[in-house]
C-alpha cells in the first residue's frame, strides 16, 4: 500500500506503521478504510481524548455518561431525559440545507436509539458576517434545513443561538441538540448480550452518499475545493426519520429488540465497530446483505453515510415479528450478519473475506495526541475612553447588530408548539417542554461566549456555563447537567490546542462547582480555511428541571406596575467584553483586559434565592442578563405594550455584561416578603422602576415604545435582506 | 349518550397524539386512534384528520393520505352528516379528497411558518357557534402550505352560501396585517355546503391547556358538545 | 419508456418561488431574465409494450388521480 493512499485516508505514516506492526500483514483497502473512519478525530477523539477525562461525568442523578449514544440523567418516578448536542459544521458549509437538516437527523437517532422518544430540539448557529452574499446564502439554508427536518418529523425547536461574527466567514457552525423521554426502567444501549444474536439493518437502503463524510470532518478545507467536496454531502429524508423512529420505538417497547445503534458517522462500519466493542464480543456481517440503493463496493457500503439507517441486535425468535411490524411503518429490514465470541471484526462480501480486524486495535489501540500547547499571554490592564457614548447611540448601536436583535426570523421557520408541551418557546431565556402525562418540565438552554473564551479560555469557559445556568434559572428549572460541543480549529496550532485545554480546565471546574456534569458530547477541531482559523467556540447545552410546571418563571412582563428589581454585580465599562466590542470601543483582541474572576458564590446564592420566591409564587417573572446587559434584558421582557420605566445612576452601566444577574419582575403586595428574603439571604439588589404600559423611560428620558418594538422586531428581517 | 370521537394516524402524522390528548381532555368520551389502513370507522360522532406531514408531504401536500384506504369511510361518515375536522395537514387532505373547497399553496413568504395567529369567526356553524363574532382567538400556525386558493367562482360561492368559517385578523400585538400566510380573503378555515366538515389551519389542539398561549382552542370543541 | 410529465402552478396563480429567483437573477446581473415561474418534472418507467394510446390513457388518469392537483396545477406530457 502506498503513502499516498495512506495520506489521502487522512492516517498518517507513523499511525499507519503502529497498525501493520500489530497485524503482521498488509491491509485490504476496505480494511484501511475502517482505519480511516474510527482513527479521525471525529470517531476517536485522538486529540482531545487525553483532556476530556478529567470532566465529571457522573453524581447520582446521572443514569448514563458520555460513551453511549446520548447521556440520560435521572429526573425521579422512572422518568429520566436522554440528550446530546452534536456539529454538522462542515457538511452545512458545503450544502447548508442538507447538512443543517441531517445534523438534526443524526441527533434525533441518538435519542431514540436509546429507546427514549425526542421531546425537544435546540439549535446553536453562527455565521460570518451578514453583508456577504455566501452568509445570506448559508444562514438561509441552514435555517431552512433545520426546520425542514425538524418540522416534519415533529418535534418542537425550543430554543438554541444564532450569532454572526466574522470569525465564521468560512467555517460557519451548525450544532444541534436533542432531548428526549424515557423510562429508566426501559433505556437500550449499543452493547449486545447474547453470542449468535442477528445483527440485523433496519431503515434507508444505503447509497452512495457522504463516503468519506467521516474523515473530511477531519480535514482542514482549502477554499477552492467546495464543489469537488459536494457529492459526500449526505441527503437527509426526514418522514423516512418518523417512520423510523416511530417502527424502533414500537420495537422497543415490545421487547423485541436487544441492543441498538445509529449508523451516523462512518456508518455500518462504526456502529459494528462500538457494538462489538461494548459488548466485548466479535461481529461478522455479510456486506452482500445490505439493502442497496443502487450497486456498490464492499468498501463504499463499509464507508456510507446514508441517513436513517439503524444496525440492531435481536433473538432469532423475534425476527419475523419485527419484520412485519416493520412492513407496516414500510421500513426495509434484513438480518446481515451475527454477533460471534471471536472478539473480531469480520466483513464478508461475494464470498469472501473483505476485512478481518481484532476489535482491541480498532478501539483500544486508537490514537491518542498530547499535542503541544501554549498558554495565552498576560494582558496588561488599560481604562477605555467611553465619553463619546451617549445613551442614544449605545441604543443605535445594538439595536443594528443582528445578535441583539429578536431572531424571529428564524425560529419562526421552526415548530415550536407540535407535541403539545411546549411551555417557554424560543426568544426566551430558556426553552422548557413538559413531560408528557406529567408534571414535570424539562428546561435547556445552549451557549457559548467565543469572545470571553478568546481572551481567556479558561474563565471565558466558566462564564459561559454560568450564562446558561441563568438561563435555567430565570425559567425556574433547577439546572442538572451538561452536554458539550467543543467547536475549535486546528489543535497543531499549540495557541489553539492551549484553547482547547484551558476551556476543558474551565468546564471541568464549573461543572464541579455547580454539580452540573457532563453526560455527553462531541469534539469539532479543525474548524479554520486556510490561515483564518475560528474563535475557539465550545458551545454548552444545560438541561434541568423542575417537577411542577405550574412553578415555572415565564420572561415576559405579566401586568402594569410590578416592580423591577436588579440583582446580581456589574462587570462595568472596562470589563465587559461585549460591551467594548460592540460599543465599538475596541477593535482588536489585545486590546482587552483580563476577564474580572466570575463570581461563582454570589451566581448559586442568587439561585436559590430565585429558586425558592419562585416557589413560593413571589415572582411574576424574571430574566437573566448577558449581552447587551440590563437594557437588553428589559426590552426582551416587554410584550403586548408593557413597557417600563427605570431610573439608574450610570446609563453606560446598562449596556454592560453583569455576574449572577437577572431582572426580575415582583407584584407590588409581594414586595416586603421578596425584600425581606434578600436582606436575609445577604443579596445586594436595587429596585430599578415598574413597568409601565406603553411606556420605554430610562432615567425619565422617554423614548417611543412602539418605535423601540419596531427596531427590535424588525431589525433582523431589515439587516439580512 | 357519551361523545365519541376519532383521530386518523397517517404515516407521517405528528400531531396525532396532540389530537387524540385534545378530544380526550375536552370530549371526556371514548376516543379511538385509527390507522390509515384500516378499512372502517368505529361509530363516531366526530372524526379529526390531524396536523403533520402525511407521507412526507411529497408530491403535494396531504396528496397521497387523500387516497388512503380509510378515506372511503371518511367519506361516508361525512356524508352522514357526522362531524369532520382537518386541521393542517388535515385541511390539506379535505382539500385534496374534494370534500372541502380550494387549495392550499406555499405561503406568500415562501418559508414555514412557526408562530401565533390571530384569527376571528366569519359565519357561523356547529364549529364556532360558542365564539363571539368579535371575539379575537390566538392560536398557533405551523405550515408551509397554508396559502388559500381558489378560483373566483369558488370564492363568491363561499361568501354567499356563507362557508367562511374563520379569517386571520390583527391581533394585540400583532406587526403586520394578520394574513400571514398570503391567503385569499384571509380564509383560515371553511366548511363544506352542510357545514359538518371544518378544514383550517391554525391548531386549536395547541391552544387549550393552561400553560399553552391562549385556551381559545377549547372553544371548538365546546361548540360542538353544546 | 420514460415518460416525463411537467406539472406547474396555473398561469393565474402566483407562484413566489419563480418571483424570488428572479429577483436573485436580476441582483446577479440576469437583468433581461422575466417571467420565471418553477415547476416540478416526474419521470416514469413505462413497459415499451403499451401503444400511444394506451400510454396517454395511463398517463392522463394518473394525473388526474394523483399527480396533478387541478384546482392549482397544469400538466404538459413531455416525449
Amino acid at each position: 500500500m502506498n503513502d499516498e493512499i495512506i495520506l489521502e485516508h487522512g492516517l498518517t505514516l507513523d499511525e499507519f506503521r503502529v497498525i501493520k506492526e500489530y497485524l503482521k500483514r498488509d491491509l485490504t483497502i476496505e480494511e484501511l478504510g475502517i482505519f480511516s473512519a474510527m482513527w479521525n478525530e471525529h470517531c476517536c477523539y485522538k486529540t482531545s481524548k487525553k483532556w476530556l477525562k478529567k470532566l465529571p461525568t457522573s453524581n447520582e442523578i446521572v443514569i448514563q455518561g458520555p460513551g453511549e449514544n446520548a447521556g440520560i440523567i435521572d429526573v425521579k418516578d422512572n422518568d429520566g431525559i436522554a440528550f446530546k448536542i452534536e456539529s454538522h459544521n462542515h457538511p452545512s458549509y458545503i450544502e447548508p440545507f442538507n447538512g443543517a437538516a441531517t445534523g438534526v437527523g443524526g441527533i434525533l437517532r441518538d435519542i431514540f436509539t436509546m429507546g427514549a422518544r425526542p421531546i425537544a430540539t435546540l439549535d446553536s448557529i453562527r455565521f460570518g458576517e451578514i453583508s456577504t452574499d455566501k452568509t445570506n446564502y448559508l444562514l438561509n439554508g441552514v435555517v431552512h434545513g433545520i426546520g425542514h427536518y425538524g418540522n416534519c418529523i415533529g418535534i418542537p425547536n425550543i430554543g438554541g443561538e444564532c450569532e454572526f461574527d466574522q470569525t465564521y466567514d468560512y467555517n460557519n457552525l451548525v450544532n444541534a441538540m436533542a432531548i428526549g423521554h424515557v423510562k429508566n426502567d426501559s433505556i437500550f444501549y449499543s452493547k449486545p448480550k447474547t453470542i449468535g444474536g442477528l445483527i440485523v439493518y433496519i431503515g434507508s437502503k444505503t447509497g452512495k452518499d457522504g463516503i468519506h463524510g467521516a474523515s473530511m470532518a477531519s480535514d482542514v478545507f482549502s477554499e477552492d475545493d467546495e464543489d469537488e467536496k459536494r457529492p459526500s454531502v449526505q441527503v437527509g429524508d426526514p418522514f423516512m426519520e418518523k417512520l423510523l423512529m416511530e417502527g424502533c420505538l414500537e420495537l422497543m417497547s415490545s421487547g423485541l429488540i436487544e441492543s441498538m445503534q445509529d449508523m451516523g458517522a462512518a456508518g455500518i462500519t462504526s456502529s459494528s465497530v462500538e457494538m462489538a466493542s461494548k459488548g466485548n464480543v466479535g461481529v461478522h456481517i455479510n456486506l452482500d446483505k445490505v439493502p442497496l440503493r443502487q450497486p456498490l463496493t464492499p468498501y463504499e457500503i463499509l464507508l456510507s453515510e446514508s441517513q436513517e439507517r439503524m444496525l440492531a441486535v435481536i433473538e432469532k425468535d423475534n425476527n419475523e415479528k419485527i419484520r412485519e411490524i416493520l412492513k407496516k411503518w414500510q421500513i426495509d429490514y434484513e438480518v446481515i450478519g451475527e454477533i460471534t465470541n471471536t472478539k473480531r471484526v469480520v466483513f464478508s462480501s461475494n464470498e469472501k473475506i473483505v476485512v478481518d480486524l481484532p476489535v482491541d486495535i480498532i478501539v483500544d489501540d486508537a490514537p491518542e495526541y498530547d499535542r503541544e500547547f501554549s498558554l495565552p499571554k498576560k494582558r496588561n490592564q488599560r481604562n477605555f475612553d467611553t465619553s463619546k457614548l451617549n445613551i442614544e447611540k449605545m441604543i443605535s448601536n445594538y439595536m443594528n447588530n443582528l445578535n441583539y436583535l429578536d431572531k424571529s426570523w428564524v425560529y419562526n421557520q421552526y415548530d415550536s408548539t407540535v407535541m403539545g408541551d411546549t411551555i417557554k418557546e424560543p426568544g426566551q431565556s430558556a426553552g422548557v417542554v413538559k413531560i408528557h402525562n406529567t408534571e414535570k418540565a424539562i428546561g435547556a438552554s445552549t451557549d457559548c461566549n467565543p469572545l470571553y473564551i478568546r481572551i481567556n479560555p479558561e474563565k471565558g469557559m466558566i462564564y459561559t456555563v454560568l450564562e446558561a445556568y441563568r438561563n435555567l434559572i430565570a425559567s425556574n428549572i433547577k439546572p442538572m447537567a451538561i452536554t458539550n460541543n467543543l467547536n475549535f480549529a486546528s489543535p497543531l496550532d499549540p495557541n489553539i490546542m492551549g484553547e482547547i485545554v484551558l476551556s476543558i480546565s474551565g468546564l471541568s471546574d464549573i461543572a464541579k462547582k455547580l454539580d452540573t456534569p457532563i453526560v455527553s458530547g462531541n469534539v469539532s477541531l479543525y474548524n479554520q480555511t486556510n490561515d483564518r482559523p475560528i474563535d475557539p467556540t465550545p458551545v454548552i447545552g444545560m438541561v434541568g428541571c423542575n417537577s411542577n410546571w405550574k412553578k415555572i418563571l415565564q420572561n415576559k412582563f405579566i401586568k402594569k406596575n410590578d416592580e423591577l428589581l436588579l440583582l446580581g454585580k456589574s462587570l462595568g465599562g472596562d470589563f465587559s467584553p461585549y460591551f467594548l466590542q460592540d460599543q465599538k470601543i475596541i477593535s482588536s483582541i489585545c486590546e482587552f483586559n483580563e476577564l474580572l474572576a466570575p463570581d461563582i458564590d454570589l451566581e448559586i446564592k442568587t439561585a436559590k434565592f430565585i429558586q425558592e420566591a419562585a416557589e413560593k409564587d413571589l415572582i411574576q417573572s424574571s430574566n437573566d442578563i448577558s449581552r447587551g446587559g440590563i437594557f437588553m434584558s428589559l426590552i426582551k421582557m416587554t410584550q403586548k405594550n408593557l413597557g417600563f420605566s427605570i431610573k439608574v445612576n450610570d446609563e453606560k452601566d446598562i449596556f454592560c455584561e453583569y455576574n449572577a444577574g437577572y431582572i426580575l419582575a415582583i407584584d407590588q403586595k409581594n414586595k416586603e416578603e421578596v425584600f425581606s428574603m434578600l436582606y436575609k439571604d445577604q443579596i445586594n439588589f436595587l429596585s430599578l422602576g415598574q413597568v409601565k404600559l406603553n411606556t420605554f423611560e430610562i432615567n425619565s428620558k422617554k423614548f417611543n415604545y412602539s418605535d423601540m418594538m419596531d427596531m427590535y422586531y424588525k431589525n433582523f428581517y431589515k439587516l439580512i435582506n | 349518550m357519551s361523545f365519541k370521537s376519532a383521530v386518523i394516524t397517517f404515516p407521517g402524522s405528528n400531531c396525532d397524539r396532540d389530537a387524540l390528548t385534545y378530544l380526550k381532555d375536552l370530549t371526556h368520551g371514548e376516543v379511538f386512534n385509527i390507522w390509515h389502513e384500516e378499512s372502517s370507522l368505529p361509530d363516531v360522532d366526530l372524526v379529526i384528520l390531524p396536523g403533520g406531514f402525511s407521507f412526507g408531504d411529497y408530491l403535494r401536500s396531504g396528496a397521497m393520505a387523500s387516497k388512503s384506504n380509510i378515506i372511503h369511510d371518511v367519506i361516508d361518515h361525512a356524508n352522514n352528516g357526522r362531524y369532520l375536522l382537518g386541521i393542517c395537514n388535515g385541511f390539506q387532505i379535505l382539500t385534496e379528497i374534494g370534500l372541502l373547497k380550494g387549495a392550499l399553496i406555499q405561503n406568500k413568504s415562501i418559508k414555514f411558518l412557526g408562530k401565533d395567529c390571530y384569527i376571528k369567526k366569519k359565519f357561523d356553524n356547529k364549529f364556532n357557534c360558542n365564539i363571539k363574532d368579535s371575539e379575537v382567538l390566538q392560536i398557533p400556525v405551523a405550515h408551509n402550505e397554508g396559502n388559500f386558493y381558489c378560483d373566483q367562482e369558488t370564492l363568491n360561492y363561499l361568501q354567499n352560501e356563507e362557508l367562511i368559517a374563520f379569517e386571520y385578523c390583527r391581533g394585540e400585538d400583532s406587526i403586520d396585517d394578520g394574513n400571514i400566510n398570503g391567503s385569499l380573503d384571509n380564509i383560515a378555515g371553511i366548511t363544506n355546503k352542510n357545514r359538518n366538515i371544518l378544514g383550517m389551519m391554525p391548531h386549536p389542539e395547541r391552544a387549550y391547556q393552561d400553560f399553552h398561549v391562549s385556551k381559545d382552542g377549547k372553544k371548538i370543541i365546546e361548540s360542538i358538545l353544546s | 419508456m420514460r415518460i416525463k410529465i411537467l406539472i406547474r402552478l396555473k398561469s393565474q396563480i402566483l407562484e413566489p418561488q419563480g418571483k424570488v429567483i428572479e429577483q436573485s437573477l436580476k441582483s446577479l446581473g440576469f437583468e433581461e431574465f422575466s417571467n420565471i415561474r418553477q415547476g416540478k418534472l416526474i419521470e416514469i418507467d413505462l413497459p415499451d409494450s403499451l401503444n400511444e394510446k394506451e400510454r396517454s390513457e395511463k398517463i392522463d388518469v394518473a394525473c388526474k388521480r394523483l399527480l396533478v392537483n387541478e384546482i392549482i396545477e397544469e400538466y404538459e406530457v413531455l416525449g
